[in-house]
Parts: C-alpha cells; sequence; structure tokens
C-alpha cells in the first residue's frame, strides 16, 4: 500500500514538471475552462446582486397592501376609503403618538437619461407621507435634506443620481410646469429604493390628478405574525378587494421573473459551454499520454503500477481545471464584481444594482471546473494505466 | 478516390476526438442560433414600425395618461394620415399569471392603420365596429387558449375596475385576424374604448397613446412640431416620437443586461474558437510525415492547403448545421410559454444564413494556420520529423 502512493506521487510529480514541454495545450485547456467560469459567474453575480438588491429590500414586518391582481405597485388602486379601513386595521403597530404606523404611497414614472447610454429610461417617482422614510430600513440623508411637505421638492436615492442624469443635488426638473427642486440624496442600506425618486404625497397627488385614492399602503405590524390578522381583516370585508403580503414576500416576488430568466440563460449557457471546453480538456490529456507513452511504459518496464499512472495523468487534468477554474473566478471577481447595471423591473422601471459575487457561488464554479477536469482526465487516464507496456516502448 | 473522400476520412480518423469537436461547434451554434432569435424577436417592434408612423405619449412618462380630446385635435392637422389612439388595458385570464396584452381602441380607425401589419376578414371588420362588447383576439391568442369565435370571455383587468366593483370584464369574441407580415404580433386583443369607458370606475375619458402614420415621412418633423406645440405649457404635455425609436428606446430599458447576453456570446464562441483551432494545429502536425508523401506523390501546395482547409470547413458544418436544427428545436418548445414576453419569437432565415456564413469563416480561421503550416511544409523536413 505505502509503495503504491510513493509511486502514484513520484508519476505526479514527474507529469506536473512535464507540463512546460506541453505548454501551449495545456494553456488552452486552462484559458478554455477559466472562461466558461466567468461566463458562469457573471450571470450567477447578475442573478444574486439582482435578487439581493430587491429581495432585501422588504421586511418580514412591514405589510404591503395592494389591490387584489394588481401583481405590482403601478397597477394598483387604493381608493381613500379603503386606505382608511386599513390603516385602522388589527395588527398594525401604533407610534408613541398614538398613530398607527402606516403610509399611504403614489408610485409613478417619470423619464430620466440614463449616462452610460445616453437614452431616455423610466424611472420611478414615489409620493409618500411623513412615515412612509420610517418604513424602510436604514433611510438617510447623505447629502442635502429632507423635502419640506407641501412643497415641490424631491430627494433621490443615490443608487439612481449615479446612473441617471438631471437628478443632481440643487437642479430643478419639470413635470407638466411644475419645477421640482433636488433638495436632497438619500441613501436606504442598498435597498431597491435608492432607486427611485421621493416627493411628498399630497402634492404629488394633486399634480398627477390622483387625489382620492393612492396606489399602495404600507403598514408596520407589531409582529410578522401579526400580518395573517391582517389579511383575514382584509379578506372578510366586501368593501377590500384587497392583496394582502409582507413587504418581504412582495419583493421576492418581484425579483424572481428577471433572475430566474439570469439564472435559466447562465446555466446552461455555462454547461453548454463547459461540454465545449471538456472536448478541449479531453483532447489535451489524450495528447498528454500520447506524448509521454514511452515516459510511462519505461516506468512500467521498472515495476510500477498502472494506478500511479491513471491518478498522475487524472491529476494533471484536475490541477489544469483548477488553475483554470481559479482564473475565471478572479477575473469575475475583478471584472464584475461590483459592477452596476440597470435594468427593467417588474413596474416597468428601472431598477439599478450592483453584481456580487459570494463564496457559494465561487464554490460552483469551482466544482463546474473540476467536473471539467475529472471528466476530461478519467479516459485519458485509464488509457495510460492500460498502456501495453511494449507498444509504448517501441512508441 | 477523390479529395473529398480523402477529407472525410482524415477528419474522421480520430473518431472520439472528432466527434467532441463536432459536438462543441454544435453547442457554439446552438447557443447563437438562440440568442440572435431572441434579439431580434427583443427588436421586433422596430423592425415592423415604417417611417412613416408616429406615436404621440405623456411627455412626463409613456405610463402616465392623455385625455381623450386630444384624439380629434391631433386628427385634425395637415399632415396626418390615420389616427388612432391606445388604452393599456393590463389583462389577464383567470390567473395575475396569466397576463394578456390586450388594449381599448377605436376599432374602426385602429382596423384602418394596422391593415398593413394584419389580415381583416370583413365579417370580422363589421362585427368589430358593430358589437359593443366585442373584442377582437389574434391567432396566436386564439389559438393560445383555445377560443373560437362566438366566446364569452372574462377578462381581467390588474389596474381598472368596472363601477360595480368587478376586477373582470365579460367580453365576447367577434373575429380574429392574422399577420400580414412576420414581424406582426397576433399575441393582443383589442376591444371597443367606448365600452371600456362608460364601464370603469376611475380615469375616464382618458388614454395610454395615440398612434398616426402622417402623410409622408417627410412631413414628420412638421407634424411632431405641431403636436407638441400645440399641448406645450398645458396640463398634459406630449412628446411624439417615430414609433421605431419609442421601440427602441424600451428595448434598451432593458439595459446592460443585453449587451452582457451579447458578451456571453462572444466568450462562448471565442472559447470553442480556442479549443477547435488548436485541435486543428495538433492533428495537422500529427500528420506531419503522410504529408510529406503526399507531396512527394506530387500534390499540389495548394491541394494540400485546400484539403486542410476543406477539412476544417467540414467540420465545422457537420457541427454547426445539426446545432443550427437544436436551435430550431429549443425556440419552437419555449415559443407558447414566452409569447407574452418576446412575441414573434423564431428562426429568421437570415439568421439561419448568417449562422451557415460564420461556420465557413469558423472552419477558414480554425484551419488556417495549420493548412498554411502544411502548404508550405518541406518535404524533406516533413519525412524526417516523427
Amino acid at each position: 500500500m505505502r509503495s503504491i502512493i510513493l509511486q502514484t506521487l513520484a508519476v505526479t510529480a514527474i507529469n506536473l514538471k512535464s507540463l512546460p514541454q506541453r505548454l501551449w495545450l495545456s494553456l488552452a485547456t486552462v484559458i478554455t475552462v477559466g472562461l466558461v467560469v466567468t461566463v458562469l459567474l457573471a450571470f450567477l453575480s447578475m442573478a444574486n446582486g439582482f435578487r439581493r438588491t430587491i429581495a432585501d429590500s422588504g421586511a418580514e414586518d412591514i405589510a404591503v397592501v395592494l389591490r387584489s391582481g394588481a401583481v405590482s405597485e403601478i397597477n394598483s388602486v387604493v381608493l381613500r376609503d379603503q386606505a382608511r379601513l386599513i390603516e385602522d386595521g388589527p395588527g398594525i403597530a401604533r407610534g408613541p403618538d398614538g398613530k398607527p404606523q402606516t403610509s399611504g404611497e403614489l408610485y409613478l414614472t417619470v423619464n430620466g437619461i440614463k449616462r452610460s447610454t445616453g437614452t431616455k429610461a423610466s424611472l420611478p417617482l414615489r409620493g409618500l407621507g411623513p412615515q412612509g422614510p420610517g418604513l424602510r430600513r436604514g433611510v438617510v440623508i447623505t447629502a442635502g435634506r429632507m423635502f419640506n411637505s407641501g412643497s415641490n421638492e424631491i430627494i433621490v436615492g443615490r443608487a439612481l443620481g449615479k446612473e441617471f442624469e438631471g437628478f443632481e443635488l440643487g437642479q430643478t426638473v419639470t413635470f407638466n410646469n411644475t419645477r421640482w427642486t433636488v433638495v436632497g440624496i438619500f441613501a436606504a442600506a442598498g435597498s431597491v429604493f435608492e432607486s427611485e425618486i421621493w416627493a411628498d404625497l399630497p402634492v404629488l397627488q394633486s399634480l398627477f390628478k390622483r387625489t382620492g385614492a393612492v396606489q399602495t399602503v404600507r403598514a408596520r405590524l407589531t409582529s410578522p405574525a401579526a400580518l395573517e390578522t391582517l389579511r383575514a381583516y382584509s379578506d372578510n370585508d366586501p368593501r377590500l378587494k384587497l392583496d394582502v403580503m409582507s413587504e418581504a414576500a412582495y419583493f421576492a416576488q418581484q425579483a424572481s421573473n428577471t433572475s430566474d430568466l439570469i439564472q435559466k440563460l447562465g446555466w446552461p449557457l455555462a454547461i453548454a459551454m463547459a461540454f465545449g471546453s471538456l472536448a478541449g480538456a479531453l483532447n489535451t490529456m489524450y495528447s498528454s499520454v500520447a506524448a509521454r507513452a514511452t515516459e510511462i511504459a519505461t516506468l512500467r518496464a521498472i515495476g510500477f503500477g498502472g494506478f500511479s499512472a491513471f491518478v498522475g495523468t487524472l491529476v494533471e487534468s484536475l490541477i489544469l481545471a483548477a488553475i483554470g477554474g481559479v482564473i475565471g473566478a478572479a477575473a469575475t471577481y475583478l471584472v464584475f464584481d461590483g459592477f452596476t447595471a440597470s435594468t427593467m423591473g417588474a413596474s416597468f422601471s428601472q431598477v439599478v444594482f450592483n453584481f456580487q459575487l459570494s463564496p457559494r457561488l465561487i464554490g460552483q464554479g469551482l466544482l463546474l471546473a473540476l467536473a471539467v477536469g475529472l471528466f476530461g482526465g478519467v479516459f485519458p487516464a485509464l488509457r495510460a494505466a492500460r498502456m501495453p507496456i511494449v507498444a509504448g516502448l517501441y512508441g | 478516390m477523390n479529395d473529398f473522400v480523402l477529407i472525410r476520412k482524415n477528419l474522421f480518423r480520430r473518431k472520439l476526438r472528432a466527434i467532441l469537436m463536432m459536438v462543441s461547434i454544435l453547442i457554439a451554434f446552438a447557443i447563437f442560433g438562440v440568442l440572435a432569435s431572441f434579439e431580434r424577436a427583443f427588436n421586433a417592434g422596430q423592425d415592423r414600425a415604417t417611417p412613416d408612423r408616429l406615436v404621440v405619449l405623456n411627455k412626463i412618462n409613456f405610463t402616465q395618461p392623455l385625455p381623450i380630446s386630444y384624439y380629434n385635435r391631433v386628427a385634425a392637422i395637415d399632415g396626418v394620415a390615420q389616427i388612432t389612439h391606445f388604452s393599456w388595458f393590463g389583462g389577464y385570464y383567470q390567473e395575475p399569471r396569466n397576463f394578456i396584452a390586450a388594449f381599448a381602441v377605436d376599432p374602426e380607425h385602429w382596423m384602418n392603420l394596422r391593415d398593413s401589419d394584419f389580415v381583416f376578414s370583413p365579417e370580422a371588420r363589421a362585427a368589430f365596429i358593430r358589437e359593443r362588447t366585442g373584442v377582437l383576439v389574434g391567432a396566436r391568442l386564439m389559438e393560445k387558449w383555445g377560443w373560437k369565435v362566438g366566446d364569452h370571455i372574462p377578462i381581467s383587468s390588474s389596474i381598472w375596475s368596472q363601477k360595480n366593483g368587478s376586477h373582470a370584464w365579460d367580453f365576447i369574441i367577434v373575429g380574429s385576424f392574422t399577420a400580414r407580415i412576420p414581424q406582426a404580433d397576433t399575441n393582443v386583443m383589442l376591444m371597443g374604448y367606448d365600452y371600456f369607458n362608460e364601464t370603469r370606475s376611475f380615469g375616464k375619458d382618458l388614454i395610454s397613446w395615440l398612434a398616426l402614420r402622417t402623410t409622408s415621412v417627410a412631413a414628420n418633423e412638421r407634424v411632431i412640431d405641431t403636436i407638441d406645440g400645440m399641448f406645450a405649457n398645458s396640463p398634459w404635455e406630449t412628446t411624439t416620437d417615430s414609433e421605431k425609436a419609442f421601440s427602441k428606446a424600451f428595448a434598451a430599458q432593458l439595459g446592460n443586461v443585453a449587451l452582457i447576453v451579447e458578451l456571453v456570446v462572444g466568450a462562448a464562441f471565442l472559447t470553442i474558437l480556442m479549443i477547435v483551432g488548436n485541435t486543428m494545429v495538433m492533428t495537422v502536425r500529427e500528420r506531419t510525415s503522410e504529408i510529406g508523401v503526399l507531396k512527394t506523390l506530387g500534390f499540389s501546395g495548394g491541394r494540400i492547403l485546400r484539403m486542410v482547409l476543406g477539412e476544417s470547413i467540414l467540420l465545422a458544418l457537420l457541427g454547426g448545421l445539426p446545432g443550427l436544427g437544436v436551435a430550431l428545436l429549443m425556440i419552437t418548445r419555449v415559443r407558447d410559454s414566452l409569447m407574452s414576453f418576446v412575441p414573434t419569437l423564431s428562426l429568421y432565415p437570415d439568421i439561419a444564413a448568417a449562422a451557415v456564413g460564420l461556420m465557413v469563416v469558423f472552419g477558414i480561421i480554425t484551419g488556417l494556420v495549420p493548412a498554411l503550416n502544411a502548404m508550405r511544409l518541406n518535404i524533406v523536413t516533413a519525412l524526417g520529423r516523427s
């Protein structure tokens, strides 16, 4: 047993030391595996970043109330009477002043210009009440100040300001002959709210002729479990045809379509490409075995076993693939991690998000690389182990 | 034994290697076929749009409405040949996830405007104008749900509700229509605006946008300026744009994601190009002494070059054509499930032709270096090298 281990170690060392002789072929394998891993991780980090941006925006103890069947905020209409009934519903937390912590909101879209392409893009403009910002995690004004209620002032999410033109601090924007001034920039813990413009609800209602209705009502629950109480109350009132869900569930559903699409595109593409690079890896390893035919036969003639030849070849293949995988992961990390992109979310408006790599994703990428190395190495390794000694010596 | 037989035998001398190469080329072209078709379908709106078509939208954003009174005012402008208005219904059938692209329009004028895209039977035309609660349903949508002309169907709206509180409208399917040109999407439903407007509980007398055709492309600029000037400084300002530009801007909203997809296809191609190119070099190197023998027998350098190139092109075609077949299969499989997302998804003949062209180019690129090496090979070195 010990001699087998020693033999195997010796043969593996010989294989790896002879790699420079097959530099170009080995390099081709490394690079193709690297490209496959890069492609996979680019897609996965895009889907992951998009999902995290949206899904992490939602809290379990915030209820979102929409018109039933509306699916997204932009479609929903909640009439004033319905909003009142919901705000008086059970399970809603009350502030120090004894008022329920709720926020009726409008969700509109306005045009902006995307910096990178110069094209028109739809941006979300949200009207909210004084309690609105407090119902979201980590909302802080990073520059300027909060808008004054009753005035034509807006504050702009940090991510939106970076990606789109026309909403810098102090600038004025005109919607329907009304000039709005950007008085503040806000951050919201990297959530989707940073892709929004906020304004005072009553001002927006009158300007956009939406008086007497909001689109959604947000409410802080006494506990996540209180959601069921509020939902039952809404379902039992014939005047309320509303969907009540937790903000976390709402955003998870909003994120799922797009990130599913990205993932559904990413994995099949990467697997298809992996098969392509497998062809390359097999080629490399078969020619590696062919090139070392004399060497292997000599070793066998002086008493080395077939097993050591098998392991030596397999390890060579695995190491090449692993190097490729590491290079691919590093390339993705350097090029894509933190890369900012924006795309159309479920409400026909832009969501700004960052590509996010995570250790789990890098692990998946390396696994794919090692799978290529394993399948690409095992058949050539068998050939090496079974090589007839005489044929090898006269090769 | 002609050259082609020799090429074929050479190619399949190492069966496993040849099959591996073919599989990887097949994959590259399957990826290309699917993604190119997707890109085409995304941009179908632009391809369909003729230059004399304009859309009039609310200046704030296309999701904001306009008053119906604009319809007659814009129609009266000199240079406007045909015009209709659209209202987004936000429709779904039974379940919110069964999205239906439904619009409320002025039946007669909508059919006049879209006559170059769709084929309307005289019966359907007459019935849609006459029947207040009638809807006209495109052929693909009819097929999708197995509807027939004369069916009564409830269509819900994710936005609007009726005055009685219901979210669903009952319609009668009074007719269907088919596409006159391949880019036209028949996965749509049209209803009469009057019925929709009178029964909805809010938003009365508002529309989503106007679509018009000008008398000539030359009149476009004047018409655009007249319309936007007419409503400037009013409570509902407009922005008028060509339909093509609007579709393009809408598709561009998907943003960098589309660019990333293109980069990935590029990476996939590059990967497979490298593998195949590398292997071809290796294959030809292995045959050095044979090429020496062929040259000794009197094969000219040019003929050797053609044989090696022929081999790499044959390899590319043998891998690429089945790859296109796979792409076609995949597109046919997903077409119905993605109908609302990318209508008009199909492997257009020109995409297929471009793919075949790419295969030949691919074959030439991968074969060029080894072919030149083989052509220049000196007999003495060839027979000496083992």
